[in-house]
This record gives structure tokens, C-alpha cells and sequence, in this order.
């Protein structure tokens, strides 16, 4: 079994397979710097709105360092976050106490939490600033220096931070927070010095993302420093940018500054980390451009469940290393070089080579070749196996990729049409039949992408994946009246805005199990009361709006069930059915009735009328456990338990309807 | 899974040697390509209920349990009805050949399996026992077949339930468009009769060619409907408001799941020269199955746990198990679960499908779909949820609705949400459903518009070299029409339908190693190019896109695609001024400042720096002798592997720099010097992980391929990792 268990965990794992290089080449480092200078520890003057900014932009910035550590813990498990605190009075560095300036080695830098997985106690220290600062303690930390710190030192710390904390991390980010635009003013030497330092960044490979904040009196400008500083890679395509951010410290859009910069953020949050780059998209036969992959759908799980050593001074995790041996009497340990991979086929084991086993994978090198295109309506929605990918074209091989992809984008769009595909992502996967569908720009309220456009690889089942329900007994269709009832309910209960709107459903299960992680790693308390469930229905809004319409639909529905059941089974009222012996020829009887032979008809079948009675000359217990399980699985109840368990589940049943 | 019995009955007559129809393989080998590969069916299932026989007639010897009797002269029963194994299939085939007689009678064969699949199949009790019952006739229709009592036989065939297949060589077969000509009168008369016989059983009568090419369409293995939830489907809260709310009792099946192919497992080579020993086992079908002879052992695991301790030389040491608790992460710490409070961190979530309300059909984007999709139907015994059901389902078709609904298919499940699609089929109606993602599945990065430009000072820009000309858009719209395969296919009446339907469409990689087991299995060949039919998707049909070749030039000429010409290799001497978003030339600031001596600290950065500005190949030199030292000096100094990363990643920036400046040679003394220090222990014990990693990462001997100054086969570089045990390992692994 364990066998198995590994070859499915390999199997969900599909996705995720990329050799090792590229998965370094996945993980991200973050480093927030957080200016703290008089400005930034200014609150907005106070104003009557209750939307209104309160935080000064300091502990806005804290304040959203602190939940996107707490979200990152959740989404990017494995990804590092730091914080850095700078032109602070008192200075801090990794493994120093802090310090005034003199003896510390970056003055009035204060490394709040070092460039690493997010511990727990990394998000106590986040959070008693941001208690402090609620409850209006001062803290002393957040205490500007008294002299101007010297950027070129803020970016030399931040630059040994990543090169010990991080150093072969694909995606090393430094975002740096701040309203100062111009934090050496005339002083050329310091200018220069943090330009240099800059550079070095830039060789090292972090790339800073600046979030500059203004002031309602003060705009702030990139062009007196920052233009300076910042690089960004040409084969990004400069000139294809999104406009850059800006924050006002009183907030903006109807916003407070804190949902910006979390808006902001997030939405850089997850490096922009493609899949897969310089995949040839085939549109038809020798014309081809490149394209990009990204993973813009990703089901969260809880991080793994492992063990961890008790006996020492605090819980660590212990590492499993697998022996791998040989079954039989003597338990001789084996090399991986020693083990092959064999089919079991008629008893017998039909063993394969390496290179037999990588050819029978090989359906050639990575490829989007679309084969044609279809109305995007014979798309139907059971054929669905897996998420899909976002594309996107690059420049990187062929240049117009871009605009062929657009012209492409363009027509799909326009006349609901969709591309299919054999598609081979990477080397060795196996290919699949994928149709191709436009996605177009879509933007929420506050005027945030939150549906990028571009092309969607939509994985289409083959022959073998798909599955039925069996035979099934003649259909029975509702009449126009009661569908029609049904109308006004469907009608009434359209969901905000007529979408499915993820971002309003939080994954309860997720949610619960890091907030309880949290509490027990910070040993808080657990909170009374259910756990928050927001996929829960909102069944009194449901009654209050449709409550009378249901009803108007349940009356009607009575009414047509006794005809039908006098149509089809006769007798005055449909209750004296005999309906052991369905003498309906082209209803195929269910296989459950087999079993019911010896007795006249299975509970299953006999009306709640007829039931009542049956529990009123205590016959329950003449029946089999096994048609009471069935009774109560109909009903939607739990069917475990002892024979009196299960009698006195159905007489409560019995009682209550 | 039922039993199954299926007894072959072949035709072995003198007849079946020779070749017929143009074909240069005997009538008999082209026959058993469709036997044999039915049995290979049953062998890659190898399922203990399973029984496979095999009746041959007009053979030389008679050799059955009805006797030699004239009319079961010339019958062998070949192979019991059993499991079937390798060791049987292998010893099957050396007896199937042609014998030299003609006599024997193909009904009577019949018979002889009848009477082998009676004994099989009747119970202790005397009454015939659940099972599948099949014979397949495979003959070439040229002995003599005796026409008494067919009706009695018929009538017995029913009786038990057999399910009858006949497949002639060479049979006409008009409804699959095949005609012998010249056709013997004899096979003419035993074609009537086998034909009559057949129907009249109920049974399947057809000719080898058909067999043989529908063998060539993938077998789609069948499952049983297999049940996700039962319960109730609600709307509103049945327990507060009964009156108000809707309950339904529902079934919910899965209705797609990706197929994967057979899971190979792991074997070892046999220790201890038991290679010959042949063993045997009892099947549980009271079967004894002797097992071919096997030289392989299965593979076991066994786990051992370590932690990090920085005060041990290794830098870790064993544990025990019993020391050990669950634990989950909470970023990287460690948060202990006691086994009493195992389930704390779960919702404990109670099983429950309800609607959370309804949105159209055209707010919903087919590419949010997380996955599998599931079928909910009503509960087939229940007539007043059937309408029910029946009314909502009609309903969201006739709106044109999806409905959201939350669903936890068992008590202490994970809730999920789906979406719930209208399903109206002449036999049923049904609901389709489809997970959709929860806030914390979307990940939307932002991507620049596809239909404008916006330029560094945020205007939108219509037109620029990456939005598509007027002409580029109106020759991608021509070429997208043309290539249309809504109606290209053809349905069974030759009427044209959709082209690449699911239906047709299998999956390459599940058939391709069923193939190649089989293959390999029967025939011990070499692996082949996958089958026709599992790559006929891969491109588009030759014949659209020969209709449409005009289109499709017009479109390549409007597109103007240039390929990147491969990136020329060596830096010096061109360098490309990197300069931050203002433009600034940082070189002029840096020049004069520049280190001369690169720092362990800012190592990365400054051997950049210093090549950059290299005018020598000594230049070169010395800054690649600088990095090596310190590399060096992190790896000696690191304890247990914490400073690993960090000389790797330096080893990678020498190792990439020296691809870009053509210095193949620098890199391979280094990194050749470097193996030599860390065979000798000269950076420190056991430093074996930090070559795997190096191994991992690729960060070996710059090769020819990789650029043809290097005097590295990349067989040399491959060789160079192996030699890898001479380091000194660590005292456990000995």
C-alpha cells in the first residue's frame, strides 16, 4: 500500500515536478524596509469619516507587513519574509543586540525580523507593534533617528541579509516603503554611494519594488532619487509596464493607506513565477511564437504534518531519511542503482531500462500546436479534469510573439471561438488535449486587475477519463408549473452582482487550521464558538427573500407527486401502492430490490404515511438492518450504528415530519 | 467485480496454415492476433476472478472429457479455465499451430466449452453461480460442421447465460463491407449455419477482419459508477424552515477522473543465487498458480529519523521514534499536536450540499474550473425528490442559471465550493458539478492589457510593434474561420459533425505503456513508436490545412515572426551598459572606486564588477582565483551545511560568468581543483552533500556542448560526478 500511497502523492504532485534547478529558482525572499522617519510616524489629521486613514503610514506599513506574513505562512509556505525597520534611533543586526549608533555595523537600521521562513514568534514581534500602536502605547523602537540614515548602509544591510539568509533564492525582493523621495537632498558622496550600492544589489540579483507614499502636501517624485536606483530587466519589457504605484498617506480610492499597500502588495506578492518560459505555441504549421506559463490557479493545502522531536529545548523537526531493502529473509539494503522498475503482467514482472522508461514518456519536446478551432459553446462543462494555465506571449524567441498572440486573443474573444491543442508543457510530460479560451480584462471596485487577458489552457478529458452513473430508470420530468414556480426562486436568489466572486469565499477548512496553528504556536487562547465558515448559505436571507416562493413551489410539488403516484401506481390517493412489483416494464427496478424479495417492499419504498403506522406497531425492529441504513442514507442521515441506534433514528424521524 | 469465465474455441485445422487474401502470415497467426491479444487483455488485468479457457478443434489428437466419441474426434482441450499467467500464455502458444488433419467439429468444440464452463460456474449447491460466461469461435469456416440438434444447443447456450461470439477468417461480413471472392462452397454453407447459429444464440457474429481492426481502438477501461455523496440537496434551512426551504434527496457520481497509467513498481535482482528457484502461491480462487520463474525481490522501506544539532559533528543525529510527535508547520515553526488533540486544527465540518444561491451562465468563466467534475442525480426510489429535482434542473436550463452550492460529502470533510450545471439528455436529467476555487486558490498577478500599450507616462498607446495590425487581425480572423472543426468530423451516417471528440480521443500515455508492457510481455520487443491513433491529435488535419494553405501564408506574411538568432556568446569586449531607470551611467560613478580585491561579503557583486572592467585575460584570472579562494574558504568554514548555499551560489555565478566570457578552462581547473580538495578533506569532513547538491544543481564541468572552447566531452562531464564515493563519506553511511 505504501507503494501506492507514493505514486499518487506523485501523481497529485504533477504539476509540481520540475527539476531541481528550476525549483530554486521558485523560491522567494522578501525583505520589507520600513522607513521610519517623522513623516512617516505622522497620522493623518483627524477627519469625520469613519473610513478615514488613522494609522500613520509607519504603522500602516507595519500593520500590512504583519498580515502579509501571516498570509504568506498560508500560501507560500516555503518562501522567506523579513522586516527591516530603518532610520531608526536604535540599530539592530542579525545575532547583535541592539545598539545605539557606534558600535552597531548598519546605524539605524533595525532588523525587526531577519529573512527567513516566518516563525511564529516573527508575527508576536509584528504583532505587539501593531497591539502598541492600537492601544496607543508608545513603542520605543519606533523612535526616528536623530541624524539622516545613510541609504547606501540601508542597502548594503539589506544586501548582506540576502546574500546569508538567501543566497541561492530565484526571486530576492527588497520593497522598500517609504515617502522620503529624496533622502540625500544635495549631498552628492552619500548619493553616489547608495547609487553604487544599488548597482551591487543589482548584480546580486534583488530587485527593488518601491512603494512610495505622498503626502497630501507633498507629491512624491521617482526622478530625484529612487529613477536612480531601481533596475528592471529589459527582457521584462520596459516599455510594456504597468503604470507604478503611488499611495497617498490619507488613503485613496475610499481606501485607508493599509488597503492599498495590502492591494498592492498582493499583488506582488507572489513572485511573478512562471511555470514554464519559451514553450513554442504553434499556430499553425511554420508559424510559431513564444509563450510563457503561469500558475495563476493553485489549490492551497495545509503544509505537511510531520514529527517533531519533544525532548529537546524547543520542538524541532526530525527529518525522515528512507532505507530502501530488499523483502525476503534477509533484509539486505539496497542502492538506488540497484532498483528497477518492472510491470506486473500475467503473474509475471516485465522490467523496463532507464532509457526505456524515459522513451515511453517521450511524445517529443515541449509544444502548443493547435490543431483547430470550435465554437467555445461545444466546450461542456463536465468535461473538466484539472485547473487550467494562464499564457501569456513573450519576446524571449520570436520576435512579434506578442502581437500575433494578441491578434489571436483578439479574435477568440470576438467571436467566442476557442483554440484546440495538443500540448506538451514541459520535457517529458504527457501530453494533453487542451482547448484554448480567451480571457478578458476584468477589473474589481476599486479599480484593481483581478482577471488578467490572455489565454487559458484548458485540459480536455480524453475517452478514459470519463465516468457515468450507470443505468438509470426512466426519467420523470417535472410539468411547466412547477419548473415555473422554480423560476421565481432561482430568479430571487441571484448572488451579489450575478457572480461567483472567489475572493468572498475564504477556504474555512484552511482558514481554521492556521488559526488554531497560530494560537497554539503563540499559546493564545482558543476562541469560544464555532469557527467562521463564510461558504456557509445564508439561509435566513434565503427564507426572507424566496421563503414565500419555495412554499407557493412545495405546495405544487405535493400535489404533483400524488398524481403522478395515482397515474403511475393507482389507488385513490397513490398511498396504497404495490410498489415491490414496479409493473412499469421500461423502468429498469433498482438492484437494491433484489434483496427486499422475501419481504413485501423495502422501507425505502413505503410512504412516510405508511411508516408512521409501521413505527406505531413497533414493526420497525421485523426489519432488516441493512434497508434501515438505506432508508436513512436517503434521507440524508447517518446510517451507522446498532440496530436500536438505527430504529430510534428513524422513529425521531418519524416524530418530527 | 464479477467473475468471468471465457473459453476460446479455435480453429487449428490444416486449413488455418495457409494464407489467404493477400496476407503473407497464415490464416492461424493472423486469427490469433485479435485471440492473443484479448488474452494479453485479461493477462494486464490479472485479476484472480479472471478464468480463461482454451478449446481447440481439428486438431491431431483428441484429448477432452466428453470422450473420443466420432463427434468429439479431434478436440483438445488446451487449456483449463483458470487464472491465466505468463508461464500458461507462453506454453499456449508453442501448442497453437496448424495440425495436418481436417476433421473436426467446430459445434461440438462448442459444446466441450460449454460443458468446462458449466463445471466451472455451477455452485456447490447446483445452482449456477454469479458469473460472466463467454465463448469466442475463431475459425477459417472450412471443416465440416454437423447440423443436428443446433436447436437443443441454442436453447442450453441461453439457459446459462453464454455470451457467443463467432469471427471467421475471411467471412463475408456485408454491414462491414467485406466480401471473399472465390469463396469454397463448403465456408459458403458453414458461414450460413454459424451465422444462423449465432443469431439464434443472441450472439455476436462477425468476420477476423473486423476483430482485428477494431483492436487498434484503445480498450477504455470501465469503471462502476462510483457514488460521492448521498444525502440531501437543500435550499434554506430544512430544521428552522421547513415550509421555506427545499430539501431534495440526491446522488451524487463522479462523471470524469484522469486515468493514469499502470504504476510500475520498484524490484531488486534476487541476492543470494536463488535466481532458478521457482515459487509458487495459492490463489484465494482455490487456484493454485505457480508463478514464472523469478529472479526479482520487491522493494521494502524502512524510515529512520535525524535532527539537526549543531554541536554534532554531522551537524545532525538519529532519534528515536518514540520520541517523536505530530507536528504541523506554522511557518517554520513547529507546532506540536498531541495525539488527544489530533483533529484540533480541523473543522470538523458536517456533511451537506446546499445552494448558496444562483448566477448566469454567461458570468462564468469556464478556465475558473479547479477540476474533476461530479454528476448529481435524484435518488432513483424516491418520485417526489425525482420531480423535484426534475423542476430545478429545468428550470436553471430554461434560465439560462448555474447554481453555487457548498458541499462536504462526509462528516469532517473539507468543505468545497461547486458549481451546478443543468444536464438534460433524453434518458436523464442531472446536475453537473465542478469545483470552483476559494479566495486563497486564485493567485492573479497583473499582466500588461493585450489590446493596448501603455507607454512610461501611462498613456494608452493603439498602436505599437506589439498590437496587431488591422491586416494582421484580419488574416488571423480569415486563418482562425478557415481552420474551424466544429463540422469537419463525420457522425456514423457520414453526416459532418464535430472533429476530435472526447470519445475519440485517448490518452497517449496510458495506452502507450499498456502497449509496451504487452509488447514487451508477448513479443519481448523493443519499445515502438507510439500507435497511430494515441498521436493523430498532435497536428492539425492535413487536409484543412492543405485547403487552407493561401490563408495561412497570408497570415505568416501579416504576423512578420522573426526568430531571436541564437544569443552570441562572450561579454568581452561587448559589453551591454546596464544602467538603472533614470539611465544613469553608474560605471562612470564607479569607475576609480571600483574594488581591486573582491570581498567574502559582497563576493557576487564585486566579481561582477571586476569583470566587467577586465582588460586582460590575467584580469580575468585574478578575479577568478579571488572567487575561488573564497568559495573555498566558505566551504571549510561552514559548520554542518550552513554556509552551503552560499558557495554554491558563488560557484554558480563563476560558473555562468565564465560561460559568458568564454573562459570554459578557468571554470574546469577550478572546479577539478575543488573535487580534489574535498576527496582529500582539505574543506572540511564530510562534505559529500555539498557535492550532491552541486550535482543537483548542474554545476559541473563546462562542456563542449556548452561551448566549443572547452576541451570537456559531456561524457567526461558526466564521468566526473561518479568518482564521487572516493570522498570521504560520512562514518554512518559505511
Amino acid at each position: 500500500m505504501a507503494d501506492n500511497d507514493h505514486y499518487k502523492k506523485e501523481e497529485d504532485e504533477d504539476e509540481e515536478e520540475l527539476d531541481d534547478s528550476n525549483y530554486i529558482a521558485q523560491k522567494d525572499a522578501v525583505l520589507f524596509a520600513i522607513d521610519i522617519s517623522k513623516t512617516m510616524l505622522t497620522p493623518p489629521p483627524p477627519s469625520d469619516d469613519k473610513k478615514a486613514e488613522k494609522d500613520s503610514p509607519a504603522i500602516a506599513a507595519i500593520k500590512c507587513a504583519y498580515q502579509i506574513m501571516q498570509q504568506r505562512i498560508i500560501s507560500s509556505p516555503k518562501d522567506m519574509m523579513g522586516v527591516l525597520l530603518f532610520g531608526t534611533e536604535q540599530s539592530k543586526f542579525q545575532d547583535e543586540d541592539s545598539s545605539s549608533r557606534g558600535s552597531a555595523t548598519y546605524p539605524h537600521c533595525y532588523l525587526l525580523s531577519d529573512v527567513d521562513i516566518p516563525a511564529a514568534k516573527d508575527v508576536e514581534t509584528l504583532r505587539e507593534i501593531v497591539r502598541n500602536a492600537d492601544e496607543g502605547n508608545k513603542e520605543e523602537l519606533l523612535e526616528p533617528a536623530k541624524e539622516p540614515v545613510s541609504m547606501s548602509n540601508v542597502l548594503f544591510c539589506a544586501n548582506q541579509i540576502f546574500t546569508t539568509r538567501a543566497p541561492n533564492f530565484g526571486s530576492r525582493r527588497l520593497f522598500i516603503i517609504t515617502d522620503k523621495d529624496d533622502p540625500h537632498g544635495a549631498d552628492k558622496t552619500l548619493r553616489n554611494q547608495a547609487t553604487v550600492r544599488a548597482k551591487d544589489l543589482y548584480d546580486l540579483g534583488v530587485v527593488i519594488e518601491l512603494f512610495p507614499i505622498s503626502h497630501s502636501d507633498h507629491e512624491f517624485d521617482r526622478s530625484k532619487f529612487y529613477d536612480d536606483i531601481i533596475y528592471r530587466d529589459p527582457a521584462d519589457g520596459v516599455d510594456f509596464a504597468i503604470a507604478p504605484p503611488n499611495f497617498k498617506a490619507q488613503g485613496d480610492n475610499g481606501l485607508s493607506l493599509l488597503s492599498n499597500l495590502i492591494a498592492e502588495i498582493n499583488s506582488k506578492e507572489v513572485a511573478k513565477r512562471s511555470i514554464f518560459s519559451h514553450l513554442p505555441f504553434e499556430i499553425g504549421p511554420n508559424l510559431k511564437i513564444s509563450v510563457k506559463g503561469y500558475n495563476l490557479l493553485q489549490k492551497q493545502a495545509p503544509a505537511r504534518k510531520g514529527y517533531v522531536y519533544e525532548k529537546g529545548e524547543e520542538f524541532v523537526w526530525a527529518e525522515s531519511n528512507t532505507t530502501k531493502f530488499e523483502e525476503g529473509p534477509v533484509a539486505r539494503e539496497v542502492g538506488k542503482v540497484d532498483i528497477k522498475k518492472a510491470y506486473t503482467f500475467g503473474g509475471k514482472q516485465i522490467e523496463f531500462t532507464l532509457e526505456e522508461q524515459k522513451a515511453l514518456k517521450n511524445f517529443g519536446p515541449p509544444v502548443l500546436r493547435i490543431i483547430g478551432f470550435k465554437p467555445q459553446s461545444l466546450l461542456k462543462i463536465e468535461h473538466s479534469v484539472k485547473k487550467s494555465t494562464f499564457i501569456y506571449p513573450s519576446e524571449e524567441d520570436y520576435i512579434g510573439s506578442t502581437r500575433v498572440f494578441a491578434a489571436l486573443w483578439k479574435k477568440l474573444v470576438k467571436s467566442k471561438v476557442m483554440g484546440v491543442a495538443w500540448y506538451i508543457g514541459r520535457a517529458n510530460a504527457s501530453p494533453l488535449l487542451v482547448a484554448i479560451l480567451p480571457s478578458e480584462e476584468r477589473f474589481d471596485d476599486n479599480n484593481v486587475q483581478v482577471v488578467p487577458a490572455g489565454l487559458w489552457l484548458y485540459p480536455l478529458p480524453f475517452a478514459d477519463d470519463i465516468r457515468g452513473v450507470g443505468t438509470l430508470p426512466k426519467k420523470i420530468t417535472a410539468s411547466n408549473e412547477l419548473t415555473q414556480l422554480m423560476w421565481k426562486v432561482v430568479q430571487q436568489l441571484q448572488l451579489p452582482g450575478g457572480v461567483y466572486n472567489p475572493s468572498k469565499f475564504p477556504n474555512p477548512s484552511l482558514q481554521w487550521h492556521y488559526k488554531i496553528l497560530q494560537i497554539m504556536a503563540l499559546h493564545d487562547e482558543v476562541p469560544e464558538g464555532d469557527p467562521e465558515d463564510k461558504t456557509k448559505p445564508k439561509n435566513k436571507q434565503i427564507h426572507k427573500r424566496a421563503g414565500s416562493l419555495i412554499n407557493d413551489w412545495k405546495k405544487k410539488l405535493d400535489e404533483e407527486v400524488l398524481q403522478f403516484q395515482k397515474e403511475r401506481y393507482g389507488g385513490i390517493d397513490g398511498t396504497d401502492l404495490k410498489r415491490g412489483s414496479d409493473g412499469n416494464d421500461d423502468d429498469e427496478p433498482p438492484k437494491k430490490r433484489i434483496k427486499a424479495e422475501k419481504n413485501e417492499e423495502v422501507l425505502t419504498d413505503i410512504s412516510s404515511g405508511d411508516l408512521k403506522k409501521m413505527v406505531q406497531r413497533g414493526e420497525l425492529k421485523k426489519r432488516l438492518v441493512g434497508e434501515m441504513r438505506d432508508w436513512l442514507k436517503v434521507k440524508g442521515l447517518t446510517a451507522t450504528g446498532k440496530k436500536e441506534v438505527l430504529i430510534d433514528r428513524i422513529e425521531q424521524w418519524v416524530e418530527e415530519h | 467485480m464479477s467473475k468471468e469465465a471465457t473459453v476460446y474455441v479455435l480453429d487449428l485445422g490444416s486449413t488455418m496454415g495457409d494464407c489467404h487474401s493477400g496476407r503473407v502470415e497464415t490464416d492461424l497467426e493472423y486469427a490469433m492476433r485479435y485471440v492473443y491479444d484479448k488474452m494479453a487483455d485479461s493477462l494486464a488485468v490479472g485479476r484472480v476472478g479472471l478464468n480463461t479457457g482454451v478449446v481447440a478443434f481439428r486438431t491431431d489428437e483428441t484429448d477432452n472429457p466428453l470422450g473420443d466419441d466420432e463427434g468429439y474426434a479431434n478436440i483438445s482441450v488446451l487449456q483449463q479455465l483458470v487464472p491465466m499467467t505468463m508461464a500458461q500464455f507462453n506454453d499456449l502458444r508453442t501448442k497453437i499451430t496448424p495440425s495436418e488433419t481436417e476433421g473436426g467439429d467446430a459445434i461440438s468444440a462448442i459444446i466441450v466449452a460449454m460443458d468446462m464452463i458449466e463445471k466451472k460456474t455451477t455452485l456447490k449447491t447446483g445452482k449456477p453461480g454469479k458469473w460472466a460466461r463467454k465463448i469466442i469461435l475463431m475459425t477459417d469456416g472450412q471443416g465440416s460442421i454437423e447440423d443436428d440438434h443446433l436447436e437443443d444447443i441454442v436453447t442450453r447456450i441461453k439457459e446459462m447465460g453464454v455470451e457467443l461470439t463467432v469471427l471467421g477468417v475471411d467471412f463475408d461480413d456485408l454491414e462491414f463491407g467485406f466480401k471473399e471472392e472465390d469463396k469454397s462452397s463448403v465456408k459458403k454453407e458453414n458461414e450460413a449455419l454459424l451465422r444462423k447459429f449465432t443469431e439464434d444464440c443472441d450472439g455476436l457474429y462477425g468476420t477476423a477482419l473486423q476483430a482485428i481492426k477494431d483492436l487498434a481502438i484503445p480498450k477504455v477501461k470501465e469503471f462502476r459508477p462510483y457514488s460521492m455523496y448521498t444525502g440531501r440537496l437543500c435550499l434554506g434551512n430544512p430544521e428552522t424552515n421547513p415550509d421555506e426551504s427545499i430539501y431534495i434527496n440526491v446522488k451524487r457520481f463522479s462523471q470524469t477522473k484522469i486515468a493514469r497509467p499502470v504504476a510500475a513498481k520498484s524490484y531488486v535482482m534476487r541476492s543470494g543465487g536463488e535466481a532458478s528457484t521457482q515459487s509458487s502461491y495459492t490463489l484465494p480462487g482455490d487456484v493454485e498458480m505457480t508463478d514464472a520463474p523469478t529472479e526479482f525481490s520487491a522493494v521494502k522501506q524502512g524510515r529512520s529519523y535525524t535532527i539537526k544539532d549543531p554541536s554534532d559533528a554531522l551537524g545532525k543525529r538519529d532519534v528515536d521514534f518514540e520520541d517523536l510527535a505530530r507536528g504541523y508547520e506554522y511557518g517554520r515553526t513547529a507546532v506540536h499536536i498531541s495525539q488527544s488533540e489530533e483533529n484540533v486544527t480541523s473543522l470538523n465540518a458536517l456533511r451537506d450540499f446546499s445552494i448558496l444561491g444562483f448566477i448566469p451562465i454567461d458570468k462564468y468563466e469556464k478556465y475558473f474550473t479547479m477540476g474533476e467534475s461530479c454528476m448529481t442525480i435524484a435518488q432513483t426510489v424516491d418520485d417526489k425528490s425525482r420531480l423535484a429535482f426534475s423542476s430545478l434542473v429545468h428550470a436553471l436550463y430554461e434560465l439560462e442559471s448555474y447554481a453555487i452550492a457548498r458541499i462536504v460529502v462526509k462528516d469532517m470533510k473539507d468543505p468545497r465550493i461547486v458549481l451546478l450545471a443543468p444536464y438534460i439528455e433524453n434518458h436523464m436529467e442531472g446536475l453537473i458539478d465542478v469545483p470552483l476555487p476559494f479566495a486563497e486558490d486564485v493567485r492573479m498577478f497583473r499582466f500588461p492589457p493585450l489590446d493596448r500599450v501603455i507607454s512610461a507616462s501611462g498613456t494608452a498607446l493603439e498602436k505599437h510593434r506589439y498590437l496587431p495590425s488591422n491586416n494582421l487581425d484580419s488574416a488571423m480572423s480569415d486563418y482562425v474561420d478557415s481552420m474551424d472543426l466544429s463540422t469537419f468530423g463525420m457522425d456514423d451516417e457520414g453526416n459532418p459533425a464535430e472533429y476530435m471528440e472526447v470519445d475519440d480521443t485517448f490518452s497517449p500515455i496510458v495506452h502507450r505503456i499498456n502497449q509496451a508492457i504487452r509488447q514487451k510481455a508477448i513479443y519481448d520487443g523493443d519499445i515502438s513508436e507510439p500507435a497511430e491513433i494515441l498521436t493523430k491529435w498532435s497536428e492539425p488535419p492535413t487536409e484543412l490545412v492543405t485547403i487552407n494553405a493561401s490563408k495561412l501564408e497570408s497570415l505568416i506574411a501579416a504576423a512578420d515572426v522573426k526568430k531571436v538568432p541564437p544569443k552570441v556568446k562572450g561579454k568581452r569586449n561587448r559589453r551591454e551598459i546596464i544602467t538603472p531607470l533614470s539611465g544613469l551611467d553608474v560605471d562612470a560613478l564607479l569607475k576609480g572606486n571600483k574594488p581591486k580585491k573582491i570581498s567574502k561579503e559582497n563576493a557576487i557583486a564585486e566579481f561582477k564588477q571586476i569583470l566587467e572592467d577586465a582588460e586582460s585575460d590575467n584580469a580575468v584570472l585574478n578575479a577568478v582565483n579571488q572567487m575561488s579562494d573564497i568559495i573555498r574558504d566558505l566551504i571549510k568554514g561552514s559548520t554542518g551545511d550552513s554556509d552551503f548555499d552560499r558557495a554554491q551560489e558563488n560557484i554558480k555565478v563563476l560558473r555562468e560568468e565564465m560561460v559568458d566570457y568564454e573562459f570554459p578552462g578557468y571554470y574546469n581547473n577550478f572546479f577539478k581543483d575543488l573535487r580534489k580538495r574535498l576527496m582529500k578533506g582539505e574543506l572540511g569532513g564530510r562534505r559529500q552533500e555539498f557535492w550532491v547538491n552541486l550535482k543537483k544543481a548542474r554545476l559541473g564541468l563546462i562542456d563542449n556542448t556548452a561551448l566549443p572552447t572547452s576541451d570537456v566531452s559531456p561524457e567526461e562531464a558526466t564521468e566526473f560526478w561518479l568518482l564521487s564515493t572516493e570522498l570521504p563519506t560520512r562514518g554512518r553511511e559505511n
